[in-house]
């Protein structure tokens, strides 16, 4: 057993030291100091990073009584139609402290934010959990927007913002 | 077990090992950034991108032409990563991220539950050599 295990040792370190070597001499060769993980999934202090999920990987998530799904687009985009249920995510923006959307999340553990892309939504998504910065809240961008939503084929709704006050 | 069928297993395991090492080694930047996405050792990823492919290629080629009980290292090397790989999967099924493997580099698909048994069934394969090369003693391969 022992000469089994010192064997596997020898492989594995061997593996590696040609590795090293090999990383070493190469141009694209990964920084061992310097390297930075992506910023996009890098975890924050204080919480789980923003995780993007498809739009079929998102909608399990939906009927759950302790999922929050935010619209990030415009309020013109919202009325035009989102998905059932979201709320308005920019009438949270001016003061997140006093928005219908935080208080709602302190009994959420939950969040979906979606945009029109993927991209326009994350940087909202990101904001808003530094924010609130609880730990025990996941957020969630969807994946390619409101767009991937419909083309899904998945529930939505239109007509103005419940939610929010600011644009009534 | 017939011979055939335990060379079956590691021309069939070694030559994956082989070809993921390889691929992996392609884009180092890239498999880093694969393996970073798993937000289980954001700190470790270059390290692990810089070694992992080579540690895949030797214990691929150990477990195809090396001497019989150097084989059986390879195989017991490919079943812990393949225990390492599978855990990481199942955490990454378990927190919902939806990321590339990076299995075979870069290119990989999207970690799901198949991920998870198809690690499972390399895992028992590469155990199941150890144990097969340890009932055919030191003369396996003859």
């Amino acid at each position: 057993m022992v000469p089994l295990l010192a064997r596997t040792l020898v492989l594995l370190v061997i593996g590696a030291a040609v590795g090293l070597s090999a990383n070493a001499v190469r141009r694209d060769g990964v920084s061992l100091r310097r390297y930075s993980p992506p910023a996009s999934c890098e975890g924050p202090k204080g919480g789980p990073a923003v995780q993007v999920l498809p739009p079929e990987q998102a909608v399990r998530l939906c009927g759950d009584a302790g999922v929050l799904v935010a619209d990030a687009r415009p309020p013109q985009r919202f009325a035009e139609g989102h998905v059932a249920d979201a709320v308005h995510l920019p009438c949270a923006a001016p003061n997140a402290e006093a928005s219908s959307v935080v208080s709602a999340l302190a009994r959420k553990h939950t969040l979906i934010v979606y945009g029109d892309t993927t991209e326009e939504a994350r940087p909202v998504a990101e904001d808003l959990r530094r924010r609130i910065g609880r730990a025990d809240l996941k957020v969630v961008v969807l994946e390619g927007g409101f767009p991937a939503w419909s083309k899904a084929g998945l529930a939505c709704s239109s007509g103005p913002c419940r939610e929010c006050t600011e644009h009534r | 077990m017939k011979p055939a069928v335990r060379w079956a297993l590691r021309l069939g395991l070694g030559g994956l090992f082989l070809v993921t090492g390889v691929l992996k080694l392609r884009d180092p930047a890239g498999f880093a950034t694969a393996v970073a996405n798993y937000q289980l050792f954001p700190a470790l990823a270059a390290l692990l991108a810089a070694t992992l492919p080579a540690v895949e290629i030797v214990a691929g080629l150990a477990l195809i032409a090396a001497p019989g009980p150097w084989r059986r290292a390879a195989a017991l090397a490919i079943a812990l990563l393949m225990a390492v790989f599978t855990a990481a999967a199942g955490s990454a099924v378990a927190r919902h991220i939806d990321i590339s493997c990076g299995c075979f580099g870069v290119d990989s698909g999207r970690i799901d539950a198949l991920t998870i048994v198809r690690d499972l069934v390399l895992l028992a394969a590469a155990l199941g050599l150890v144990v097969i090369d340890r009932d055919a003693g030191p003369d396996a391969d003859r």
